[in-house]
């Protein structure tokens, strides 16, 4: 995977958010740290250099000293400190580092009472290893756990460094982009580089000569492009054939519920439709999605929304 | 009879109470009022325990006493009779404390529904002193909970702790059956064992006959074996159920269902959801009529949460809401999705013919399919049609069985294979497995048809199996 394969792997390497880098850095020297807090949106480098400080803090072998966890992937706060306890309890003896890193990725996904526990968790190990929470939103982090971190805000990458970024990579994999493809790349990434990279890897796939076109056509054939077209059948009325779509999206694909209606909400928003519309449609999607997290059935109470779309374009 | 030559259905019953998958609820209640019978006499003596027939009313009792030490004293319907023949049978047994074997006594009266209130003249009336009296658990089944019944059996339930046995789950019976035949190693079809499950509408040990049945001397079953099964006569046949459920007009009439069902509730929700787009084709009516089926879900979530008084409003918003929500609906949508089916599949409407019969339309090719039957027969089935053998036609029902369940049953290996290739790429790319398996996946899709070059190069890297590459490629 292109993404993987031209992800920074030191500090030095990365172009963007320089002075999170410069902070960092200096961090690298001292050879200490205090626990991070690193927010901001999608495919701009959280991650990334959070790696970056450990392979320059550790050397090679860096994977022994840091442990990533996925606050989406583990089963509830007592798995993430059971594995947490097992992490810290031995020191880094071959290091001349004295603590380890646990990075904890989608940190803002847990609830109060999970962070709060994991709060505690921080504090018992803070002599064996430093924690590194990264998330998207810092109002969702507890105010216990922000005060306890440093808070690095990364920005969204400008446009240019997005666009030379994907064309160093277009270069070295010899394949052709023109500026339309490039473009296009930023406009349906949203500023995320991973997911721009991803699209290029997969529109290069089929041709060496990327352009609009064929960025479009691959995003034709992914989850939201079918989310629309189930939101067009239901404003058409045509429920069985937009329900036979959501089936396919949460057996098929496997996509979780909660992950359709992010994408059916954002959808809406960008269709062109009258703004009172929007609001009231919007209405009845928060309700669903608040249903959605009380543990319903998740495939009735999302086809309410495909018959709620046949009903409010009447009015239309 | 050896154990070879045993009935399926006695063969694999579950010999401990941990074996039990269902009726777990009513497990738990048999338990404690049985033990509350060491600390001395409980309030009520008798347990009357009702729900239909062949999910495990009677094995319960039978493997519950045999794991608490209770002698188990069984009278069935065949002893009862008269109030002397009873009083001969049970009513020394009844005061006695213990066997001779120093075992607590567990007086069972099966198949209650066999006393019939005029011949078996003063059996209730005998049983119901037998319970004054007792210094002994005495448990009462009856299969059917009909109103004739109620009545018949009112003093004794006046008398009893009530416990309702509900019907199996049908992915509950299909598991089963799929363990059975597993253990006796005959090949077959999630199709053929789906249709069995359906078929036993809850009752267990009929579906565990009916496979014995089909199964009788071969290694392997095909399709055309189940065409034979026979309807049990039983309470409503879930079809006309539900066209009669679509049909009332008042809240009395569409919530009879409920009990005539023989369905748990969970099934006969499934099965209202499948259908509500088939009855309610006005858009309002089809808005109204799932909202208040949404309602029924969040007031069963509720009800399991907080309080089960709160179930009655399920079954109210589930049947009257949902019945009542039909005003301007006239039709019935299997033809218009039958061509849009098949036109998605690259077939005009010309070619077909379509045949109206009173189990549903029946479609028939006009020229030969070649590889492109399989397509449009597995189209056709995630709208609940059936090829029928020898005729050369799919038969598309008005009323479809679920389809959901089955979807999920059909499609787990091909989920299992999608968790463990996003669990790889996960670990690999340094995101969740849910953002590979939104983000990556697809795109990882498009490159493996794409380009052989870069697909095999990114498997060797994400380390992925033989079997995973092909399902990113299919």
């Amino acid at each position: 995977m292109w993404a993987e394969k031209y992800r920074p792997k030191t500090l030095d390497e990365i172009v963007n958010q320089v002075e999170i880098v410069s902070r960092l850095k200096n961090f690298v020297k001292e050879k200490n740290l205090p626990h991070l807090l690193l927010v901001g949106p999608a495919g701009v480098g959280k991650t990334t250099s959070i790696l970056c400080l450990s392979r320059d803090l550790y050397g090679v072998g860096y994977q022994n000293y840091i442990l990533e966890l996925n606050a989406s992937d583990e089963r509830g706060i007592d798995v993430i400190r059971e594995k947490v306890k097992n992490f810290a309890r031995t020191a880094a003896i071959a290091s001349e580092v004295p603590f380890k890193i646990l990075i904890l990725d989608e940190a803002d996904s847990l609830t109060t009472a999970a962070q709060h526990a994991l709060r505690r968790t921080m504090e018992i190990y803070t002599k064996t290893c430093r924690f590194c929470l990264i998330g998207n939103y810092s109002e969702n982090i507890i105010d216990p756990i922000q005060s306890r971190c440093s808070v690095f805000r990364y920005s969204p990458l400008p446009e240019m460094e997005m666009k030379n970024y994907l064309q160093k990579i277009s270069n070295k994999e010899g394949v052709k982009i023109l500026l339309e493809g490039l473009d296009a790349l930023y406009e349906a990434s949203s500023g995320d580089l991973r997911k721009a990279i991803n699209l290029l890897q997969s529109a290069a796939a089929s041709q060496r000569e990327v352009d609009d076109i064929s960025i479009y056509s691959v995003l034709g054939k992914v989850s939201p492009q079918r989310v629309k077209e189930m939101i067009n059948l239901g404003i058409k009325g045509q429920f069985l054939e937009a329900r036979e779509i959501l089936r396919e999206l949460l057996i098929d694909e496997g996509l979780a519920a909660d992950d359709i209606i992010r994408m059916i909400y954002s959808e809406l928003m960008r269709l062109n439709m009258p703004e009172k519309w929007k609001i009231r449609i919007s209405d009845a999607v928060g309700e669903v999605d608040y249903r959605l997290t009380q543990g319903s059935r998740s495939e009735i109470q999302l086809s309410t929304l495909i018959a709620k779309l046949a009903l409010e374009a009447e009015d239309l | 009879m050896s154990l070879e030559q045993l009935p399926w259905a006695v063969k694999f019953k579950p010999t401990n109470t941990a074996e039990i998958a269902d009726n777990k609820d009513a497990l738990f209640e048999l338990t404690k009022w049985l033990k509350s019978w060491q600390k001395g006499i409980p309030k009520k003596r008798a347990a009357f325990l009702q729900g239909p027939p062949g999910i495990g009313k009677t094995m319960s009792v039978q493997v519950l006493a045999e794991e608490m030490g209770f002698d188990l004293l069984e009278v069935n319907a065949s002893d009862y009779r008269t109030r002397s023949r009873m009083e001969e049978l049970i009513g020394r047994a009844s005061t006695q404390n213990i066997t001779i074997f120093g075992k607590r006594r567990l007086i069972l009266f099966d198949e209650m529904e066999g006393i019939s209130g005029r011949e078996d003249h003063g059996g209730i009336s005998a049983i119901v002193d037998i319970i004054k009296k007792t210094r002994n658990p005495i448990v009462l089944i009856a299969s059917s909970i009909g109103e004739e019944n109620d009545e018949k059996f009112r003093v004794l339930r006046d008398l009893s702790i009530l416990i309702d046995f509900k019907p199996v789950p049908t992915l509950d019976v299909y598991k089963k059956l799929d363990e059975i035949t597993k253990k006796i190693g005959i090949e077959t079809t999630p199709e053929i064992i789906e249709a069995l499950a359906i078929h036993s509408g809850g009752d267990l040990r009929s579906a565990i006959n009916d496979l014995e049945a089909i199964s009788r001397g071969k290694k392997k079953l095909n399709t055309s074996d189940i065409d034979n099964l026979t309807i049990r006569d039983r309470k409503e046949y879930t079809p006309i159920l539900i066209n009669n459920l679509f049909a009332s007009k008042t809240i009395q009439e569409s919530r009879k269902i409920i009990n005539q069902a023989f369905l748990n509730y969970d099934d006969l929700f499934d099965w209202i959801y499948e259908n509500i787009p088939l009855f309610l084709d006005d858009k309002e009516d089809l808005y109204h009529g799932l909202i208040a089926l949404a309602k029924a879900d969040i007031y069963e979530n509720r009800a399991r949460k907080s309080n089960y008084r709160l179930q009655k409003y399920m079954y109210l918003m589930m049947t009257g809401g949902v019945a009542l929500s039909r005003t301007k609906s006239e039709g019935n949508g299997v033809k218009k999705q039958i061509f849009t089916i098949s036109s998605k599949q690259g077939f005009p409407q010309s070619a077909f013919s379509l045949n109206e019969t009173a189990n549903g339309l029946m479609i028939r090719p006009l020229k030969y399919l070649g590889d492109d039957w399989r397509k449009l027969n597995d189209a056709f089935r995630d709208i609940g049609g059936n090829y029928v053998r020898g005729t050369g036609s799919w038969l598309i029902p008005y009323i479809r069985s679920p389809q959901l369940k089955w979807r999920y049953i059909r499609t787990y290996h091909n989920r299992l294979k999608l968790k463990s290739i996003a669990s790889k790429i996960a670990l690999k790319c340094h995101v969740s497995t849910k953002e590979a398996i939104n983000e990556i996946i697809p795109l990882l899709k498009i490159i493996f048809k794409n380009n052989k070059e870069s697909a095999a190069t990114t498997s060797a890297w994400l380390e992925l199996e033989e079997s995973e590459k092909e399902w990113l490629r299919k």
